[in-house]
């Protein structure tokens, strides 16, 4: 035992008693942040300057952030997020290569959106930064090339959008929760396409205007050397005066309302329970909002949305709340993805939850552990001079006290039950809820029960109000007529028999291009008299998917998940759409079709046709006047998961005596396809074990 | 939760990492050999707690590979005193976070907490490292989990085998023949007490490092580091102190000759009778032997080309280089030389294989410096209908390059700053810098090389890279890997 005294007393340790190590240690007192004060000035072109020194490492950011605030866009909804998306892509002095080459050499990061632009690098590098970082905000040119790719980007993500159900449900959340309000305004196609190179300079010249705005430095840098520099590169800054407008949010219901968007064939319905609430950011009451948000549904596993409807009931994988406030305007949300069969009573259960919090008190540890994991995270958030930066600019924007961020955790350890049973009798407004649900029409008679006067609003995949579908005026069996002789335009039935007899095999090829995939995709399709197929999706040399469908048998084959042999259910189902022109055999095929009525499309009155091969449904879209098909949705259905995919048909051109389109565009989950004819062959030899 | 196998290419860059500004810390050794690091800043209120074991797959036996990262798994679940999955909530309730890797050297755990939890975490990890729950249910557990580990990260992954193939070829009599992801049959055909016997070798505080960075006081920091870790036994006395809770009287008696009841659990180095303490000193003063492999010195004598056929469509290319061990002051240049052939969209690999050439999809070169020796390799995978005899050409050419002119002012310059960037970077959180102060400390000859090896890496010059590119880009002395599709496979 010597020895041991004898080390502990060299080294600095010390000697201790007896040790129970089951015993937990328990926590220290909360700290306060070390959030240095930031220092405020405010230059003669009214830049209000915020420095927040941290030496730690010799790095420095630079971000500036425009005093406006949002606009209303109407006609040109989207027109923000595209100059945001803009700024660093060319400017008079340099094109967006030079740009992107100088940030590169020196290691510096540089990024803008619609009302900020931001600069990190090493404090040696600051000036060359900032000469590129003055340069875009002063000099930004927009390059048509560039505006035009952006374009072309946001035309692909508005195509997704239609397929998504998550964003058509946020898509409606904003809708309803902010009428005549710059948070209710949603790009569309519509929009989009009104939008040119002119309007989007228009907007970078009116908002980015340093009058009323803010350059947030955080980092390795003293105010003795800031000041020169800020008037070196932001000192020749001009502009009018930024855009000012009194934004509210707040709930104007009378009771619940019901929205609907139909998304044809879902298995699932989106639910979210949502209403404005009037708070904006830097409230009193906002820290103590968000901790009852965590109780409700944002903090993970444990929370009562999650515990109520997964652990116990098994209605979904995930139910969340989620708390918005900013300084516009501010919304709760509430939900997640339910089964069909469980929407009405995920609903039930979700407004018994909102219910529950308000009449009465959380449990004792319910809120620590909530407190608990806020501070650890709020805490580790900190280290990032980004989350420092937000902090010191939201001091100075929303006139909190100089150690609002500095006490925070004292404040959140200071939040009783009765606070949180206090903010939910006032902002959570019980019974003037909107009800947004995404999903199939056989849910909504089920979701009568929740709108206070029985009528559901219906909206579009943009959350505008759609028409509601007419009755067809012909019957599905004359609508499939009609369409193969519009396809087969100036023949009579005898002539087109003796087209159609003429033709033993098809190959097409079309090229398929994606803006975020460097290289073109190849899909061939084969179709060999009576009833073979095949289907290769091509790239870069490699086989992504295929796809065999014989008399006999059926195969398809994927890059990650392998092979797999048809059933012969599925070998059944896919008999029922083989041919030149799978319509024409569907009275004989075993193919269910039902024509549901007439839809507005894109501006276009199309005839509705559901189909079921006993494996899945879809939906065809005719339009009204022509028959030409316009549209197919595929919906792919596993377990509980359902998946989409819409092709839109264009470019209809003669071959052999047969329309078909050379163009197409399919949109699957996030990826959009435009896709191109390359080549189509009739009766030349197919080789068709390269599909198997 | 993920526990990172550390084999990707990314880990490279956070091995050895440098601040301009200086990072302080007080090191110390306690008696029972642990060695601590204690790094003190007040910027952000959490801390990181970290403890690095000097045991990777390199001490395994050649008959039981994978030990080291099973063990990774294994050392979550659970304590004497902490339940089975226990370990992750008790962390994540205080509003922390935490994870663990793997390598062919260490063993890495680590928390990030709030600081006011700073006790927490040492004596999370002080009751990992003194009792373990290693027994046959975890054991069952995590062997499904690390066969799950294996096929998505290795298995199902096309090309993923390289590094187990280079390695192989590149040390025929060390260790690093094996990596540490290790074989699926050996883990199944161990038994219970091989893992015990694993534990209790490597899982000591001799071979602990103890790193804890950031809102602590070192004074009161020191005081629950000697609580928690200073009255874990000493030598073999620590595998005393577990028999004593996993045997029954009469067995620890027949094994140590001195009676059970003689100790107490919570005042284990004071036992009642003197027989007893005379055992407990012999027994602390019993140094646990460790094995460690001695640094390779294994050349290669010529060529080695080897076709291997994997489930691609596009063949590849694989070629490795012996390099030395990570300390080497070559590993700088070498480095260096690396990010002028592959530092991003702009180096010379990616410029001319792949933008202006065209015969390769993906190409790249890298370092990989390990403490007993290293590998340089180059790697791409062909474009359609393009040869894998083109891009080998196409690389040769490049290392020609590299060996017969001394590469551009601009390239140089550019480096210089890249470097610059990422070494400051990787200190920006306490979590960098406990990592860091514990690795130069275990493999780089002293934590304080966190302060000055950017230095060493500013002193090279284009002259050296040059030097370096002649001396080790062997062309008569090198690893060749075709990877082929199966489908071809005759």
């Amino acid at each position: 035992m010597k020895k041991l005294i004898i080390a502990l007393s060299i080294v600095p340790c010390f000697v201790y008693g007896q040790l129970d190590r089951s015993v937990r240690p328990s926590a220290g007192p909360a700290k306060t942040i070390n959030i240095k004060d930031s220092e405020v000035y405010k230059t003669s072109n009214g830049i209000t300057v915020i420095l927040s020194e941290n030496h730690k490492l010799p790095r420095v950011t630079f971000e500036v952030v425009v005093g406006s605030n949002p606009k209303m866009e109407g006609e040109l909804a989207g027109l923000s997020d595209i100059a945001g998306s803009l700024i660093t892509a060319g400017t008079t002095n340099r094109s967006k290569d030079e740009i992107d080459a100088t940030i590169d050499y020196i290691g510096a990061n540089l990024s803008a959106d619609d009302n900020s632009i931001r600069l990190s690098c090493l404090t040696k590098h600051m000036s060359k930064g900032l000469d590129i970082m003055s340069d875009v905000l002063l000099n930004a040119n927009f390059p048509q090339n560039e505006v035009d790719r952006v374009i072309k980007q946001n035309e692909s993500g508005l195509l997704s959008a239609k397929s998504d159900a998550g964003t058509m449900a946020n898509n409606a959340v904003s809708k309803v929760n902010f009428p005549n309000h710059p948070y209710g305004e949603i790009m569309t196609e519509a929009s989009l396409a009104n939008i040119n190179r002119g309007m989007l300079e228009g907007f970078y010249k009116q908002t980015f205007t340093p009058e009323g705005s803010y350059l947030v430095v955080v980092g390795d840098i003293d105010m003795e050397t800031l000041k020169p520099i800020v008037e070196q590169y932001f000192g020749s800054w001009k502009g009018g005066q930024p855009y000012k407008a009194e934004l509210t949010s707040k709930n104007t219901n009378s009771g619940n309302r019901v929205f609907f968007v139909n998304k044809p064939g879902a298995v699932q319905s989106v639910i979210q329970v949502t209403f404005p609430i009037d708070i904006k950011a830097g409230h009193p009451d906002y820290l103590k909002l968000n901790v009852l948000n965590q109780v409700l549904g944002g903090g993970g596993f444990g929370s009562r949305l999650m515990q109520n409807l997964r652990e116990d009931k098994a209605y979904t994988y995930g139910c969340y709340s989620r708390l918005n406030v900013t300084e516009n305007g501010s919304w709760i949300n509430a939900g997640g993805n339910f089964r069909n069969a469980v929407t009405d009573s995920a609903i039930t259960q979700i407004l018994y939850e909102f219910d529950r919090i308000i009449k009465s008190e959380v449990t004792q540890d319910e809120l620590d552990l909530i407190k608990s994991s806020m501070a650890g995270s709020f805490s580790r958030s900190l280290e990032s001079p980004s989350t420092v930066a937000r902090f010191a600019l939201s001091i100075i924007r929303n006139n909190l006290p100089k150690d609002y961020y500095q006490t925070y955790l004292q404040k959140l350890a200071a939040i009783s039950k009765q606070d949180i049973l206090d903010v939910a009798k006032k902002y959570l407004t019980a019974n003037k809820l909107n009800i947004v649900v995404v999903g199939n029409e056989e849910v909504i008679e089920k979701l009568k029960p929740f709108d206070a006067d029985g009528k559901i609003e219906k909206l579009d995949a943009f959350g505008n109000p759609v028409k509601e579908r007419m009755a067809a005026d012909i019957s599905a069996d004359e609508l499939l007529e009609s369409y193969v002789n519009a396809i087969m335009p100036d023949m009579n039935a005898k002539m087109r028999a003796k087209t159609l007899k003429k033709i033993k095999s098809v190959e097409e090829v079309y090229e398929f291009t994606m803006p975020q995939m460097p290289f073109p995709m190849t899909s061939t399709r084969v179709w060999i008299s009576p009833n073979t197929t095949g289907s290769k999706l091509e790239a870069q040399g490699m086989t992504f998917q295929k796809e065999y469908v014989g008399a006999t048998e059926g195969k398809s084959t994927n890059m990650q998940t392998g092979s797999e042999m048809y059933s012969a259910e599925k070998l059944a189902a896919k008999h029922k759409s083989v041919g030149i022109i799978p319509e024409m055999n569907y009275k004989t095929s075993g193919m269910q079709y039902e024509l549901l009525g007439i839809e507005e499309v894109d501006g276009k009155l199309c005839y509705v046709l559901k189909l079921n091969d006993g494996e899945s449904e879809s939906f065809e879209y005719f339009e009204k006047g022509t028959f030409m098909k316009v549209m197919t949705l595929s919906i792919q259905t596993n377990g509980e998961e359902s998946s989409e995919s819409r092709i839109t048909y264009s470019k209809y051109t003669n071959h052999n005596g047969i329309l078909f389109p050379d163009a197409m565009q399919i949109a699957m989950g996030q990826a959009t396809l435009s896709g191109k004819l390359k080549s189509r062959s009739f009766n030349t030899k197919i080789d068709i074990e390269s599909f198997k | 939760m993920k526990r990172i196998f550390l084999s990707s290419i990314v880990s490279l860059m956070a091995l050895q990492s440098f601040g301009q500004k200086e990072i302080k810390f007080v090191e110390y050794d306690l008696d029972n050999g642990i060695h601590v690091i204690l790094h003190e800043e007040h910027a952000t209120p959490i801390v990181a707690v970290s403890v690095l074991y000097h045991v990777g797959s390199k001490n395994e036996n050649p008959d039981r590979t994978g030990f080291a990262h099973f063990f990774e798994h294994l050392l979550f679940e659970g304590t004497t005193n902490i339940e089975r999955g226990e370990y992750d909530k008790l962390v994540e309730s205080n509003g922390g976070t935490l994870n663990a890797n793997t390598s062919q050297d260490r063993t890495y755990y680590y928390e990030i907490l709030p600081s006011n939890q700073t006790e927490l975490g040492i004596w999370l990890e002080s009751e990992r490292m003194l009792h373990a729950k290693v027994d046959n249910v975890g054991i069952e557990t995590q062997r499904s989990v690390v066969k799950e580990e294996k096929r998505q990260r290795v298995d199902n992954q096309p090309y993923a085998s390289f590094f187990t193939e280079m390695f192989s070829r590149m040390f025929t009599e060390h260790p690093y023949n094996w990596v540490p992801i290790g074989s699926m049959e050996h883990l199944d055909a161990a038994q219970e007490a091989d893992y015990v016997n694993f534990y209790r070798t490597f899982y000591v505080p001799a071979n602990a490092t103890v790193s804890i960075a950031g809102d602590i006081d070192i004074e009161e920091t020191k005081k629950w580091v000697a609580k928690y870790f200073g009255s874990i036994p000493k030598g073999q006395a620590i595998n005393m102190y577990r028999d004593w809770e996993l045997l029954d009287d009469a067995a620890f008696e027949a094994k140590y000759g001195v009676k059970r009841t003689a100790f107490d659990g919570t005042n284990f180095l004071k036992p009642k009778d003197k027989a007893a303490a005379a055992k407990l000193k012999e027994l602390q003063n019993t140094p646990i032997e460790i094995p460690r492999p001695k640094k390779a010195t294994e050349q290669l004598s010529g060529v080695i080309k080897d076709t291997i056929y994997d489930n691609i469509q596009l063949p590849g290319i694989f070629m490795g280089y012996r390099l030395p061990e990570q300390t080497h002051p070559d590993m700088y240049a070498l480095q260096m030389m690396n990010d002028v052939l592959s530092g991003g969209a702009s180096s010379r690999i990616n410029k001319n294989l792949v933008e202006k050439q065209q015969i390769a999809t993906f190409a790249f070169s890298f370092s990989y410096g390990l403490e007993d020796a290293g590998i340089g390799m180059f790697a791409a995978i062909a474009a359609k209908d393009r040869s894998l005899d083109s891009i080998q050409m196409a690389f040769d050419a490049e290392i020609e390059k590299m060996k017969n002119e001394l590469i551009t002012e601009e390239e140089f310059q550019k480096i210089r700053n890249q470097y610059e960037n990422q070494f400051v970077s990787s200190n920006a959180s306490v979590a960098g810098i406990a990592e860091n102060l514990a690795d130069n400390h275990v493999y780089s000859g002293g934590a304080n090389k966190i302060n000055t090896e950017l230095a060493n890496y500013m002193k090279v010059t284009r002259e050296d890279i040059q030097r370096v590119a002649q001396k080790y880009l062997t062309q008569d002395k090198r690893i060749i890997l075709l990877y082929l599709p199966k489908e071809g496979q005759q």
